[in-house]
């Protein structure tokens, strides 16, 4: 158990032009299950590589616990790893396969035997010790890689990606049973995704970063409720948050003829363009005689069975702007029809349009 | 809609059968194009092979070769109990050794060393080539010149050394050493590209693991490095094994193109010693025998190679049906 402190930790790899972590601040606290998302060469792989030890700290410092492990190689961190494509031995069974660090450490086979059937029957591996990685599924080998890093009762879990090469049905069913057994375990954890989704259901907290910098941490809903920029805002929630141009005068935001009240701290030293950020969820469909809505020119609506996401067109100044908007109603939106779409006031996130910060 | 799509589809049915038929000139183009292969195959080898196993049942001799007479086995009889054939069968085995294990172990060390990031990588890999591009008479004549007890430079230097000097040339060890280092100073930088090449197809992912397991850098290349080369180490095992029992060229000029392979024949390989029968004893039946012999000493080192790699296999494939309890199938060699 063990908490993690990244104190301006920095990544340069050699000839890039800039930098792949730029100085990250991150405090991991004990027992907590940390997620790292972002899109692709955003830096949440190599943030966990330095961790690992895998990648070295080339400014700053990484701490696990009190100890400052930036200059200690993989093997004395006390930490282990899950791989995307989870780098089980080929040649050696199950077994072999999740005691092989406690080989390394000169464990006796009896006592390595216990641990590793202790953990082989929490991951429902117990009949499969004698197999190869090869006569395994994709879900088991996903086990065994999780199973080689609990064995050794680490004071840290990595995890980079473990989800990514399962079927869409295995990684609903992993991401909880990984989840739990977290729980259960309480074992400091970083888990490194792109799906924002995994991010979601899975962290306590969650990191998000972008082109080598963090750009927020926070509990789930925090992120979904108070995005801190643009990117986490169009980066964090599926659909997508719509983000239209606006301009801000005494409080109001106009928004192709519509006015939305405003926090104080926009309408701050005389700014008159921002985005103003709307969930889909955040629409009303309203009648079609209400003059503070917008037209919406229907083009394709999708039906998800407990909501309809409308996808169409609003004209803003002289821009048509895509919007997407939930519906409540199955089946009362047609495509080709013009709806009129009202922004609800209270849940409509401003965001200064040159540095793309929030502002309230 | 669909009423027009039906028949569109029975239409394209007799497709695949109008398709094999039209394929069917394309394959005989195909076995034109390897035909010159099989044409040079057969003349080249399948020929010759089947003429020395007639040519081994006769007392052929060059000088009255239309008066051949069949004799049955008594060529390999007369071989079998023939003192130079086992003196060579001895010398083919133990230079085959003394050649090819240290050879396959350095090539193994070499690789691994050039796997790593190193400065001017490039440079070793083309210089591992050099000694296997370099003409087989050059090195033999210059290892030879080396080797030589009296002026040789390696004597020399043991002398510098207060070392005794060593008859490269006479004694059996330690000619059969000085052979046997040509061989390895040609080959050994050829088999560390092949291991390099294996080397280069296992996943990074692995070493990284096994940094994270705490395997120190032998630890990982005896756990993730050997047994991802297996296939490869022994496809070289294989590769080497041919050419050791085939040894003639190093040998034989390692002795001023002599076949006796030295005065007491104390480096004479199976491949000299059918030379020797063969041209200059004037013996071809007995030589055919000797090559039939020294072709099925080859089909049977490299059959046990392959039985050995097949066991293990089967070994690994009976654990799992035996995990997977596959009911009614015996268990196979589980050890």
């Amino acid at each position: 158990m063990a908490t993690v402190t990244f104190k301006g930790a920095q990544r340069w790899y050699a000839g890039a032009d800039s930098p792949a972590v730029v100085g990250l601040d991150l405090e991991i606290g004990d027992g907590e299950f940390m997620v790292l998302v972002g899109p692709s060469g955003c830096g949440k792989s190599t943030t966990l590589r330095m961790l690992a030890g895998l990648e070295p700290v080339d400014a700053g410092s990484v701490f696990i616990g009190d100890r400052d492990v930036s200059l200690v190689p993989p093997k004395d961190r006390d930490i282990a790893m899950v791989f995307q494509n989870y780098a089980l031995y080929p040649h050696m069974t199950v077994e072999d396969n999740m005691g092989f660090a406690l080989r390394m450490a000169g464990m006796k086979r009896p006592e390595r035997r216990r641990r590793v059937a202790e953990a082989a029957r929490m991951l429902g591996l117990t009949d499969y010790l004698d197999r190869k990685p090869r006569a395994l599924s994709g879900g088991q080998r996903q086990r065994v890689a999780m199973g080689r890093a609990i064995v050794r009762d680490p004071a840290v879990f990595c995890m980079d990606e473990p989800l990514s090469n399962l079927d869409a049905k295995m990684r609903v069913q992993t991401r909880a049973d990984i989840a739990a057994l977290q729980a259960e375990l309480g074992t400091t954890t970083v888990y490194v995704t792109h799906d924002q989704v995994e991010a979601m259901t899975m962290g306590h907290r969650v990191a998000v970063m972008n082109e080598g910098a963090l750009q927020q941490v926070d509990v789930p809903l925090g992120l979904y409720d108070r995005p801190a920029n643009l990117f986490v805002a169009g980066f964090i929630g599926s659909p997508r948050m719509n983000l239209l141009p606006a301009t801000v005068r005494d409080g109001r935001a106009t928004l192709g003829g519509v006015e939305v009240p405003v926090p104080a701290a926009a309408d701050g030293g005389g700014r008159a363009a921002v985005v103003l950020g709307v969930r889909p969820e955040s629409f009303r469909l309203v009648p079609g005689d209400d003059a503070a809505a917008l037209s919406l020119e229907v083009a394709l609506v999708e039906e998800l069975g407990a909501d309809s996401f409308v996808h169409g067109h609003v004209r803003i100044g002289d821009e048509r702007q895509l919007l997407i908007v939930r519906s409540g109603d199955r089946g009362s939106v047609r495509p080709g029809e013009v709806v009129r779409v009202r922004p609800d006031p209270a849940r409509t996130h401003v965001f200064d349009a040159q540095t793309g910060a929030r502002l309230d | 809609m669909t009423a027009v799509q039906q028949p569109a589809v029975a239409v394209s049915r007799p497709g695949p059968v109008s398709g094999s038929r039209s394929r069917l000139p394309g394959r005989r183009i195909a076995y034109a194009y390897i035909l010159p292969f099989f044409l040079v195959f057969a003349a080249f080898s399948i020929y010759p092979w089947l003429a020395t196993a007639w040519e081994s049942l006769h007392d052929t001799r060059l000088s009255t070769y239309d008066q051949s007479n069949w004799i049955g086995l008594e060529n390999y009889r007369n071989l079998l109990t023939n003192h130079f054939f086992w003196n060579a069968f001895r010398n083919t085995i133990t230079i085959g050794i003394i050649s090819t294990v240290p050879q396959l172990c350095m090539a193994l060390g070499i690789a691994h060393l050039l796997n790593y990031r190193l400065r001017g990588r490039t440079f070793f890999r083309v210089a591992l080539l050099m000694p296997y591009a370099t003409s087989l008479a050059a090195a033999t004549v210059i290892f030879a010149e080396l080797f030589d007890p009296k002026l040789g430079l390696v004597n020399w230097s043991l002398h510098t050394l207060h070392v005794p000097a060593v008859d490269w040339q006479g004694s059996t060890w330690p000619s059969q050493i000085a052979v046997s280092t040509v061989v390895t100073w040609r080959w050994t930088g050829y088999n560390a590209l092949i291991y390099l090449a294996g080397m280069q197809a296992i996943s990074g992912d692995l070493y990284e693991a096994a940094a994270m397991d705490g395997a120190s850098r032998w630890s990982q290349f005896r756990h993730v490095t050997l047994p991802g080369l297996r296939p490869t180490i022994l496809f070289t095992i294989v590769v080497s094994t041919i050419g050791a029992a085939q040894l003639f060229g190093e040998p034989l000029l390692y002795h001023n193109g002599l076949p006796d392979g030295g005065t007491q024949n104390q480096y004479q390989t199976l491949g000299l010693l059918m030379y020797q029968q063969g041209w200059t004893n004037d013996r071809l039946g007995l030589a055919s025998a000797t090559a039939w012999t020294m072709f099925l000493i080859i089909v049977l080192a490299v059959g046990v190679n392959l039985l050995l790699a097949r066991r293990r296999e089967l070994r690994d494939h009976g654990r799992r049906r035996h995990a997977s309890t596959v009911a009614g199938v015996p268990e196979v060699t589980t050890r």
